[in-house]
């Protein structure tokens, strides 16, 4: 299949901390890739990538015939981890905006919104304010915003996260009728059982590298385990690393204010706890 | 700019004051409380004033005269004062002002004053004991006072008649001829537009740059902290496009706010004087060209950099309290621009930032066109707008505004 995204050789740090180191993926037409992998382990850092949100250290991220990455957000549909909606917007006008910001004539937008809120249960829901949407909703609303314009990459950063087991169901049920329609998804999650469910292909990524990519079928055999959570932590028995892209950022004397007016834990052992007791 | 971009940028914009009025609080700080606050304070304030004064006309205010020899002229004023009064002898102190015994009645208010009055010879020594922190201590002080002055005047206009003086050429030996007001060669358009550029400015400086405030905060660290940037800057358009889009909105609320800010202004000043004490400003099409100028461009100053320090900040709490004491770098500026001379004044003052901006709406305001002075403001505003607006640009280009603390 013809790659639609190539990220070579790339790697990304924020100050001291090395986020991604040396990737090479190729997200090709019609496939379902699944970024697997823990809270900090780089998957939003590498989505962002795709996105043209950050730009690399180091490495490309290209179309195929070599253009950057931001020439292509125009063919992209991306749902962020927030959902990203305008309180003070109803559902209709959160999508309308990002699909004009998209050079997409409004009657074609509402044809396709509404096309898919039917089958996400969401079309009576368009007119209203999202501000007292439930988490489900506001998932949705991202959903349809994302493809409103009919983008040729969809980018989805857990979507799933935070929905009862209803809503994450028709989430799932819509990635799975676009993957049968040909869509090309990216799907990061950290739930291997959603990943097996939904995608053609897993990408394991764990302390900002690649461990594993291909399809589950794939991953059992290479690492000679019989279920993907025990392929998972046979790749990655090290230890994850805690999510600290944003503390990276911080300032020196930020951080060191903070800490000086923050007191230190007491610093009992167990036995005089016990003793205590 | 290519057609596309524009659309983008229009539509940020758009997005961005339709978010913006739908909430009612925000139209009441930045809309309507300016709009009312000026009409409140002249119109309000001074009906107020009046309503306490008439309170304390009739107030009726008893105190003590402690004299030994209480001239009956006097005793007529302290009367015609609307004083009641009870005469005691005086004792003996070793000044008046000493309150001595009469302290606690004076302080428990059992008496509203205390007026001690001795002849010493030709002349007359006195002191008044009041509680100052009193209305009606200080109502019987300022009734005294008064009564005392005009005691006093006649006193005086007697002393000169039984010296075989005239009374009037003694005590006002040079004299006006005709009319004050006609021997000012300024015309009414100038004196009001003299008038006008002792606040306008000030109150253009600081309700630019507090308008300006909350919108320029909720649209970037905001838009950070909700989580709504990421989504926007996944979008086709740049970050160019989205700073434009984004100061376009602030500058349109901002602008809306100053306006109704000065209509409010000029409004309560008219209705206060009746018209009378101040007009229009006589202004010519290029000092009203120039002032429009001058705001836009100390407004693109503002709101960019508003814009981009809140971009840097983390958090809506962060950028707050960043910005609000900044209020302090435009308020100290306008303040001293204000006690600065124009007559004959230095051209570097037009070079200083938010200082040339101040005195050339001072200057605009009074109809004198210099142009030395417009092309070092014209000249030095821009540098600093395009400074500001370059600064904003690398802000909104910083590849970590997509992460928010919350």
């Amino acid at each position: 299949m013809e790659p639609l995204l190539s990220i070579s050789n790339v790697s990304k740090s924020f100050g001291d901390l090395v986020a991604l180191d040396q990737i090479n993926l190729e997200i090709r037409s019609g496939e379902v890739v699944g970024l697997v992998g823990s809270n900090g382990a780089g998957k939003t850092t590498l989505l962002r990538l795709m996105a043209g949100v950050y730009l690399p250290t180091s490495g490309k991220v290209s179309l195929p015939d070599g253009q950057p990455v931001n020439k292509m957000r125009q063919s992209l549909g991306v749902v962020p981890e927030s959902t990203g909606l305008y309180s003070r917007l109803t559902a209709w006008e959160n999508i309308r905006y990002h699909s004009r910001m998209h050079g997409v004539s409004d009657k074609d937008a509402w044809a396709r919104t509404s096309k898919f809120a039917e089958h996400l249960d969401m079309l009576d829901s368009l007119g209203r304010h999202t501000k007292g949407f439930s988490r489900g909703m506001r998932q949705k609303t991202a959903l349809l915003r994302a493809l409103a314009h009919g983008p040729s990459i969809l980018l989805l950063d857990e979507p799933t996260a935070g929905l009862d087991i209803t809503s994450a169901r028709t989430v799932r049920h819509l990635v799975e009728q676009l993957k049968n329609e040909g869509g090309t998804i990216v799907y990061s999650t950290h739930q291997l059982s959603e990943a097996q469910q939904v995608c053609d292909r897993i990408v394991i990524v764990h302390n900002g590298e690649i461990r594993a990519d291909g399809s589950p079928e794939a991953l059992l055999e290479s690492t000679d385990t019989t279920t993907l959570e025990e392929a998972y932590v046979t790749l990655t028995k090290d230890t994850a690393r805690p999510r600290t892209e944003e503390d990276g950022k911080e300032g020196r004397f930020t951080g060191w204010w903070r800490s000086f007016f923050t007191p230190k834990p007491p610093q009992v052992t167990m036995n005089e706890v016990e003793n205590d007791e | 700019m290519s057609k596309v971009a524009m659309f983008r940028v229009r539509a940020i914009a758009k997005k961005e004051v339709i978010e913006f009025v739908r909430d009612w609080r925000t139209i009441m700080a930045i809309i309507v409380i300016p709009l009312l606050m000026f009409p409140l304070l002249f119109i309000l304030f001074p009906v107020l004033l009046e309503s306490e004064a008439a309170e304390l006309d009739a107030l009726e205010i008893s105190i003590v005269v402690q004299s030994n020899e209480l001239d009956p002229s006097l005793e007529d004023a302290i009367v015609g004062a609307g004083i009641m009064f009870e005469l005691e002898s005086l004792s003996n102190l070793t000044t008046l002002s000493e309150p001595g015994e009469d302290m606690d009645r004076v302080r428990n208010l059992s008496v509203d004053a205390v007026l001690r009055i001795e002849r010493v010879n030709t002349t007359w020594n006195y002191a008044i004991l009041h509680l100052s922190t009193s209305e009606r201590s200080n109502e019987a002080w300022n009734r005294l006072l008064d009564a005392l002055n005009q005691w006093e005047d006649e006193e005086v206009e007697r002393r000169i008649s039984d010296s075989g003086l005239d009374v009037n050429a003694t005590l006002d030996p040079l004299r006006w001829d005709g009319d004050v007001g006609q021997s000012d060669v300024a015309t009414s358009g100038e004196q009001a537009g003299m008038v006008l550029s002792l606040f306008i400015p000030l109150v253009l400086a600081i309700w630019t740059y507090s308008s300006a405030l909350q919108p320029s905060i909720d649209m970037t660290a905001g838009e950070r902290e909700r989580g709504t940037l990421e989504a926007l800057l996944c979008l086709p358009c740049t970050r160019l496009e989205l700073l434009l889009g984004k100061w376009a909105a602030v500058a349109t609320i901002t602008g809306v706010g100053v306006v109704l800010q000065i209509f409010g202004l000029l409004f309560a000043i008219g209705y206060l004087a009746s018209s009378s004490l101040i007009g229009l400003p006589d202004l010519s099409i290029t000092a009203i060209l120039l002032l429009i100028t001058a705001i836009l461009l100390f407004a693109v100053m503002i709101v960019a950099i508003e814009l981009a320090l809140a971009m840097r900040s983390h958090s809506v709490k962060e950028a707050g309290s960043i910005l609000a004491p900044m209020l302090l770098l435009i308020v100290f500026p306008a303040l001293f621009t204000q006690v600065i001379n124009l007559d004959g004044i230095e051209s570097v003052w037009f070079a200083i930032p938010v200082v040339n901006i101040l005195l050339a709406l001072r200057e605009l305001l009074m109809n004198r066109i210099i142009p030395g002075h417009i092309v070092i403001w014209a000249g030095t505003s821009l540098l600093y707008a395009a400074l500001a607006a370059y600064y904003a640009s690398r802000q909104f280009g910083r590849e970590d505004i997509v992460t928010s603390l919350s």
